[in-house]
C-alpha cells in the first residue's frame, strides 16, 4: 500500500530505525570485537527516529501538506534484518550494507518527494542521508580488516 | 491499517470552568458525536443565562489581582502551559480527530499551531510595553501604557476547536485581562482538555474559564456591561451579528467570518509542486476551513495547458484516500456531521441545476477505508465550467468542492476574486514574480497566498480578513492581538 500522508511516513521512519537497531544489536552479540561499534548504530537508529519525530512535531501544520506531500511504497525499501544462526562476519556486514542501502534509499526518495512542499522534514531525512553516508563507510572499512 | 488508539474511552457529560473550579451545568444536554464512527463521545451542557453570568462574575473578581500580576509572573504561567500542551500534544491532536473527524496530520499540526501562539504571547513582558517622549514641552514628558481592559469573551468554531480559541485567549491572559472561552458545542472536548491544563499550570481561579453552550451563552456576553470586547471566529451572518452586537454595547470586538478563495494557477506555474498544495487547499479538513480553496481559476487560453492540467487535478483528486482520521493512511475524514454534508450536498445539485459541468461526482457511496457508516462521508467533487453568477461560484460551501472557473487573463482573474463579496485567503501559483507582485497588489484579500495554498499567518503576523470575511478593526494573533486587548493609556507629566 502506497504512502501518502506524513504522519504514515514518520510511523514507516521509527519502523525502519527500531528494525535497524534490533540488528545491530544482534550483531554487537555475535561478534563481540565490534561490539562498540555496532552499539553506537543503535544510539544513532535511536537518535535519527527522535529527530526525524522532533522535526515533524515542531513543524506540523494545516498550512502544508501534510496528507499529500509523498508517494512511497514501502515495500521498495523492504529488508531482511534476521541473520541466521551461522553467519560469517563478511556475511552479516554485507547484509548491514544492503540494509544501509535501503534505508538511504528511503530518505533520499522521502526528501525528494516532499523538497519542495514540507517545511524541514525534508532536510532532516536528508541529513540522515549525509550521516548514514559515514556508517556505510565504517561498514566498508570492518569489512576490509575482517576480509 | 493501523487505527490509533482513541483517547476519548467513556461517555462523560461535560461541566463547565467556572472561577477555577469544574460546575455541573443544569442546561440541557446534547450529544458529541464522531462523525467517523457515528458514535457519542460525550455530553456537552448547553448553559443558561444564569451559568454564564456567573463565569462573568467570576471573571471579574479575579481581574483586578490578576492585572496586578507582573507580565513575568503571568508569563511563567503561559511557559508552563506551553510545556504541559507539549506534553499532552498527541492526545489534545487525537481528540480533535476523534470528534471533529480531520485527519491526524491536520490535527497535530491544528495542536502546534495553537501551541505556537501560547508560545508568542509569552514575550509579553516586551510585547505590551509601552513607549515614552521626554521633554515633550520643557519639563514636561509623555508616555503610553498599554493596559487590560477586563473580562472578554472567546467563541470558538467547529472546524479548528483546538486552535481558534488560542488565537485570542493567550494574549488577552499575558496583557492581564480574564477570559471566558465558549467552544463550539458540536466538539468542545479538546478546548475541556486546555481548560484542564490551565488549571494545571497554575493560573488563578477566574482568569480562564469556560462555558460550554449555544446562543443564550453568545447574547449574555453580547449583552452583558462586565464584558469589555469579543473575540469570534464563525459565520459571515452570524459575525455581523456579533460585530453589531458590540457596536450596540460598545464592546471591542474581531468578528471573523466566512469565505470564498480564489486560487488563481498561471500558465507559467509549477505543476508538480502546485497541484499536492492544491489537495490540501480545497480537501483538506475536508473543506472545511474559511482558508479552503473554493475556486480554481485557470489563468490563459491556452486549451492543451488547461485540459492537462485539470487531467492531472482531477487524478490526483480521485485518488484521495477517505476514513476516519486515527487511521493515519487517510488523506480526507467526514464531514463534522449530517447535516453539513446535507448542506453541501444541496451546492452541488445546484451546480448541476446551474448549468456547471460535473467533472467529478462526490456524491454517492464513497470509497472509505474501514468499515464505518456513511453518514458524515462525502467524495470530493470538481465541477468545470463554473462563473461567478451560480451559487457554487460565489457562495461559501465549506465542504470538499472544487470550482473551476478560467480567466483570459491575470486582470481577470483577479477581477473575478475581487468581485466576490468574500476576501479572505486567496492565492496565486505562478513562477513569474511580475504576476505574484501584480496579484498581491491588486488582490482585495486580507490573507494572501503566493504559491501557497492556505495561507495560514504565523502565531507572530495578524489572522487578517477583508470584506465580508472579517468585522473589526485589530486581528487575532501577534502584536495585533496584543493591542486588541489593551488599551492605550496615555500619561503627560509635569512636576511642579
Amino acid at each position: 500500500m502506497q504512502m501518502h500522508t506524513c504522519s504514515q511516513i514518520i510511523g514507516f521512519t521509527r519502523e525502519l530505525e527500531n528494525t535497524s537497531a534490533k540488528f545491530y544489536e544482534a550483531l554487537s552479540q555475535k561478534f563481540a570485537k565490534e561490539e562498540d561499534v555496532f552499539l553506537s548504530f543503535v544510539k544513532e537508529n535511536k537518535k535519527y527516529s527522535a529527530e526525524v519525530e522532533r522535526t515533524y512535531y515542531g513543524v506540523i501544520t494545516d498550512a502544508i501538506e501534510g496528507c499529500f506531500a509523498f508517494d512511497i511504497n514501502p515495500d521498495e525499501y523492504a529488508f531482511q534484518a534476521e541473520l541466521p544462526e551461522k553467519v560469517s562476519y563478511a556475511e552479516a556486514l554485507d547484509r548491514a550494507m544492503e540494509i544501509e542501502d535501503k534505508i538511504i534509499k528511503f530518505y533520499s526518495d522521502a526528501a525528494e518527494q516532499s523538497k519542495s512542499l514540507m517545511a524541514d522534514v525534508p532536510r532532516a531525512f536528508a541529513m540522515i542521508v549525509k550521516k548514514r553516508g559515514g556508517r556505510v563507510s565504517m561498514l566498508q572499512s570492518l569489512l576490509g580488516k575482517g576480509a | 491499517m493501523a487505527i490509533l488508539e482513541e483517547p476519548i474511552k467513556e461517555v462523560k457529560t461535560i461541566k463547565n470552568f467556572i472561577g477555577g473550579e469544574w460546575v455541573e451545568s443544569k442546561g440541557e444536554i446534547k450529544d458529541v458525536v464522531n462523525p467517523a464512527t457515528g458514535k457519542a463521545i460525550a455530553r456537552v451542557p448547553i448553559s443558561t443565562k444564569e451559568e454564564i453570568e456567573a463565569a462573568i462574575e467570576a471573571a471579574k473578581e479575579a481581574f483586578p489581582d490578576w492585572r496586578r500580576t507582573t507580565p513575568l509572573s503571568r508569563t511563567r504561567r503561559l511557559f508552563r502551559l506551553k510545556e504541559l500542551l507539549e506534553e499532552n500534544f498527541e492526545e489534545i491532536s487525537r481528540i480533535q480527530t476523534q470528534e471533529h473527524g480531520k485527519t491526524i496530520d491536520e490535527s497535530r499540526g491544528e495542536t502546534r499551531r495553537g501551541i505556537e501562539n501560547v508560545e508568542v504571547a509569552c514575550g509579553i513582558p516586551t510585547l505590551m510595553q509601552g513607549y515614552f517622549s521626554e521633554d515633550i514641552a520643557a519639563g514636561i514628558d509623555e508616555w503610553v501604557i498599554p493596559t487590560p481592559l477586563g473580562v472578554f469573551g472567546i467563541i470558538g468554531p467547529f472546524n479548528f476547536p483546538f486552535m481558534i480559541p488560542l488565537w485570542s485567549a493567550p494574549y488577552a491572559v499575558a496583557t492581564g485581562n480574564c477570559v471566558i472561552v465558549k467552544p463550539s458545542s458540536e466538539d468542545p472536548n479538546s478546548q475541556i482538555r486546555l481548560a484542564e491544563l490551565v488549571d494545571e499550570a497554575g493560573f488563578p481561579p477566574g482568569v480562564w474559564n469556560v462555558v460550554n453552550g449555544g446562543r443564550t451563552v453568545v447574547s449574555s456576553l453580547l449583552e452583558h456591561p462586565g464584558i469589555a470586547g469579543i473575540a469570534f471566529v464563525g459565520s459571515t451572518p452570524t459575525a455581523k451579528i456579533i460585530y453589531k452586537g458590540c457596536g450596540e454595547t460598545g464592546k471591542r470586538v474581531i468578528a471573523q467570518g466566512g469565505a470564498k478563495n480564489f486560487m488563481a494557477v498561471m500558465p507559467d506555474a509549477n505543476v508538480s509542486a502546485t497541484i499536492p498544495a492544491l489537495m490540501t487547499s480545497f480537501f483538506g479538513n475536508t473543506g472545511q476551513r474559511c482558508l479552503s480553496g473554493a475556486v480554481l481559476v485557470i489563468v490563459g487560453e491556452d486549451d492543451s495547458f488547461y485540459n492537462d492540467f485539470m487531467d492531472k487535478v482531477v487524478a490526483a483528486v480521485s485518488r484521495i484516500i477517505i476514513g476516519y482520521g486515527l487511521d493515519d493512511s487517510v488523506q480526507m475524514g467526514p464531514l463534522r456531521d449530517k447535516e453539513k454534508k446535507e448542506r453541501v450536498l444541496g451546492y452541488i445539485e445546484s451546480g448541476i441545476q446551474q448549468g456547471a459541468k460535473l467533472r467529478l461526482d462526490g456524491r454517492g457511496k464513497v470509497k472509505i477505508v474501514g468499515d464505518y457508516p456513511q453518514t458524515c462521508f462525502l467524495g470530493p467533487t470538481i465541477f468545470e465550467n463554473v462563473t461567478p453568477e451560480m451559487k457554487i461560484g460565489s457562495e461559501e460551501i465549506f465542504g470538499p468542492v472544487m470550482s473551476v472557473m478560467r480567466a483570459k487573463n491575470l486582470d481577470e482573474a483577479i477581477e473575478i476574486a475581487n468581485a466576490n463579496p468574500f476576501g479572505n485567503g486567496n492565492a496565486i501559483f505562478t513562477s513569474s514574480g511580475k504576476s505574484a507582485r501584480e496579484f498581491q497588489y491588486q488582490i482585495t484579500s486580507g490573507n494572501v497566498g503566493i504559491n501557497i495554498g492556505i495561507v495560514a499567518p504565523m502565531a507572530f503576523f495578524p489572522f487578517s480578513g477583508m470584506k465580508d470575511s472579517f468585522f473589526g478593526t485589530l486581528h487575532t494573533q501577534g502584536r495585533e492581538a496584543v493591542r486588541f486587548f489593551t488599551e492605550s493609556k496615555v500619561v503627560i507629566q509635569r512636576w511642579l
